[in-house]
């Protein structure tokens, strides 16, 4: 405990460097900016910054890729509850009650009430970062390949099981995802993989430029199909605002508390922010006695989906950290930023990478109180940039996806799989097929095979190696579990249905 | 008998926007071939115990099995459905295609338009293009963006960050600064 605090002092230290701070605040801005046009989103903003932030030292690196995480999800709510308009997936939920709280007069306390719940999310998403991830790195020293892969297959069961859509269709992106990861050298034997004799395919296919296409150009195609059109609430914050909000918050803390406890579980178990607002949003609509009233601009139906977002992002930093898992595909593109400056995510960072570790953990703490009062002081300056006319902006975050895309390799190849990643996310949105799934698939393809097939040399080529392993053994039953649970679940309430 | 009005559900739709469950049937084909050419080629590879541990093959072998079977229950799914319920509603809002090639197709080119003259100079003929035809802005404006962003942006990754982006046949010589 004492050790956490006075590690979380050194990386204080290392945030409080002029250059540092600076980077936070820039980082920030950009985030917000990211977080409020539609078709610009966290994970495609970061993928984008990714070439740029490779010529920096790594912690002011890294400390900027989070922090553009940090205000995309401070950002996306502004839009919501002023224009209708979700700048993010997980601001969807923030619709629902803070656009009709904003329309009918209160747009500013709307605002605040956000912005509040947004920052105690995240406050406590940093507690249980800072407490909880060095007890998880210590335990997940012990770890071997077999229960590296369990882990993994935890991870994509969560998805299965508990992603609510199709879980065929979930099955279908995960396995397409580890296919696009195993195209191209395989890198234990060396042979060439899938590539059908082309040259082209011998690279491979990298997962920035897949998310730059999936979440940039599809998100696009989504929102020219729909149309945009904005209709602007024109708001300013006042002092009387804030009153108002922070005297609602605390009348209603149930929201508040069920929010931050649902974000911070959901964004630890993957799955991340978006769903995490929709259950918080659910959970307590159920729960409160004024259930009816949601939808018409609530307080509490605007507070526990934004806690709960802004929880789960901080949060799903620490399976990142700790496991090297990321928990959202935004967490997957920052885990590819430490990759590339040669820093493996996984327990031993905390051993050999102390000062990074925890001027990152550090960075998050300072980011978020930061973006609270940079959103607080400037919401109505950031939601004016969506007065830009569609059809200039647009064209603009095509050009500059393209400018990711490309020099993540510097191959011209990838600017046309982005394209085709735009295509494909697009038809995978229509469809059901889930994204982000496969996005990690793709991340943890690499690690998952190399994984199992370091597991299955310990175990002489018998798959039994994964359950004779007292550590490996409950995260499979645990995974096998879950998957199947979509299965269980009905067989479960014929059993049993009738008693409760 | 099945393929053949499989097979009538193709073009014909497809140019009207297509709709919900003829793409899903049409999606889970995809996937399905998709496992097939994965797993003759883990096959190829080898998908047995190697020299030294599990071949090359082994797990995108896994991978293509498990592909071709989820697949095949989403196709059969999509199929009952299809012939009991009809093809369900439009893939695409109507009209919505036209937006979205207009987005599509001038990017397209844009990234075709680079390899000659470089990502700069396309982009710069590409946001001309989408503000004026598209999107009906005035021309004070278009040109404005359409310089002024390219080039700062140009500035900032080429010249500021050492970022060298795509020049294409001809782009050293345009753009020469």
């Amino acid at each position: 405990m004492l050790e956490n605090i006075s590690n979380l002092m050194v990386g204080l230290a290392v945030v409080f460097q002029p250059y540092n701070l600076m980077i936070i605040v820039v980082g920030l801005i950009l985030g917000i900016i990211v977080g409020v046009l539609p078709g610009l989103g966290g994970a495609n903003g970061v993928a984008i910054l990714i070439p740029v932030v490779v010529t920096m030292p790594p912690t002011a690196g890294i400390i900027l890729l989070s922090m553009i995480y940090w205000g995309a999800l401070y950002g996306g709510s502004i839009t919501s509850i002023l224009f209708n308009i979700p700048g993010e997936p997980w601001a969807v939920a923030a619709t629902f009650d803070g656009y009709p709280m904003a329309k009918g007069g209160r747009p500013g306390k709307a605002l605040v009430l956000s912005f509040l719940a947004h920052g105690v999310g995240a406050i406590f998403g940093c507690i249980v970062l800072t407490f909880f991830s060095p007890i998880l790195a210590e335990f997940a020293l012990k770890f071997g390949p077999a229960e590296v892969f369990a882990v993994m297959m935890l991870t994509f069961s969560a998805f299965v099981g508990l992603g609510g859509k199709s879980p065929l269709k979930t099955v279908v992106a995960i396995l397409f995802g580890f296919i696009l990861a195993a195209v191209g050298m395989d890198i234990v034997s060396g042979q060439l993989r899938m590539t059908y004799g082309t040259v082209v395919l011998m690279g491979g296919f990298n997962f920035i430029v897949a998310v730059i296409g999936l979440f940039g150009l599809g998100e696009i195609f989504l929102t020219v199909e729909e149309g945009l059109k904005v209709e602007g609430i024109s708001t300013r914050i006042g002092l009387k605002d804030i009153w108002e909000g922070v005297k609602d918050v605390s009348r209603n803390p149930k929201a508040l508390i069920t929010g931050t406890l649902v974000g911070v579980w959901m964004g630890f178990k993957p799955g991340g922010a978006t769903p995490a607002s929709f259950m918080a949003y659910g959970f307590t609509k159920q729960s409160s006695p004024q259930a009816a009233e949601f939808g018409k601009g609530v307080s509490a139906g605007i507070i526990a989906p934004e806690a709960a977002a802004h929880g789960a992002g901080t949060s799903a930093m620490i399976p990142m950290i700790t496991l090297g898992i990321p928990g959202s595909p935004t967490m997957a593109v920052i885990m590819g930023g430490l990759m590339i400056f040669g820093l493996q995510p996984g327990p031993m960072l905390f051993k050999e990478n102390v000062d990074f570790v925890w001027g990152l953990i550090a960075s998050t703490w300072m980011g978020n109180i930061i973006g609270f009062f940079v959103v607080l002081a400037f919401a109505p300056i950031f939601a004016s940039v969506l007065k830009v006319r569609f059809a200039i902006f647009m064209p603009l975050i095509i050009y500059v996806c393209a400018i990711g895309a490309y020099a993540v390799n510097n191959r011209m190849i990838d600017v046309y799989y982005m394209l085709l990643f735009g295509v494909l996310g697009y038809f995978f949105k229509k469809l059901d097929y889930p994204i982000a799934p496969m996005v990690l698939a793709l991340v943890l393809g690499d690690m998952a095979e190399s994984a199992m097939r370091q597991a299955l040399i310990i175990g002489h080529g018998s798959p039994i190696v994964f359950f004779t392993l007292p550590l490996a053994l409950p995260l499979m039953v645990a995974a096998l579990i879950i998957f199947f649970w979509p299965v269980i679940a009905p067989v479960k309430a014929k059993l049993f249905g009738k008693k409760a | 008998m099945e393929i053949i009005s499989l097979h009538c559900l193709l073009i014909s739709d497809c140019l009207k926007g297509g709709n919900m469950r003829k793409a899903e049937i049409w999606v889970s084909l995809a996937f399905i071939f998709l496992g097939v050419i994965v797993i003759v080629d883990s096959i190829r590879l080898g998908f047995m115990w190697g020299s030294a541990g599990p071949a090359s093959g082994f797990f995108p072998f896994y991978l293509g099995v498990g592909v071709v079977i989820s697949s095949l229950f989403v196709f059969s799914k999509a199929f009952a459905k299809y012939k009991k319920e009809g093809a369900g509603k439009p893939l695409m809002p109507p009209g919505a295609i036209r937006p979205i090639l207009w987005v599509l197709i001038p990017s397209a080119s844009m990234i075709v338009i680079t390899e000659f003259v470089g990502l700069h100079i396309a982009a710069a003929l590409f946001l001309a293009f989408y503000m004026r035809v598209v999107g009906k802005i005035g021309w004070a404006t278009t040109l404005l963006v359409g310089i002024i962003s390219p080039l700062s942006l140009y500035i900032v990754f080429d010249k500021l960050f050492l970022i060298p982006l795509p020049q294409g046949l001809w782009g050293a010589y345009l753009l020469r600064f």
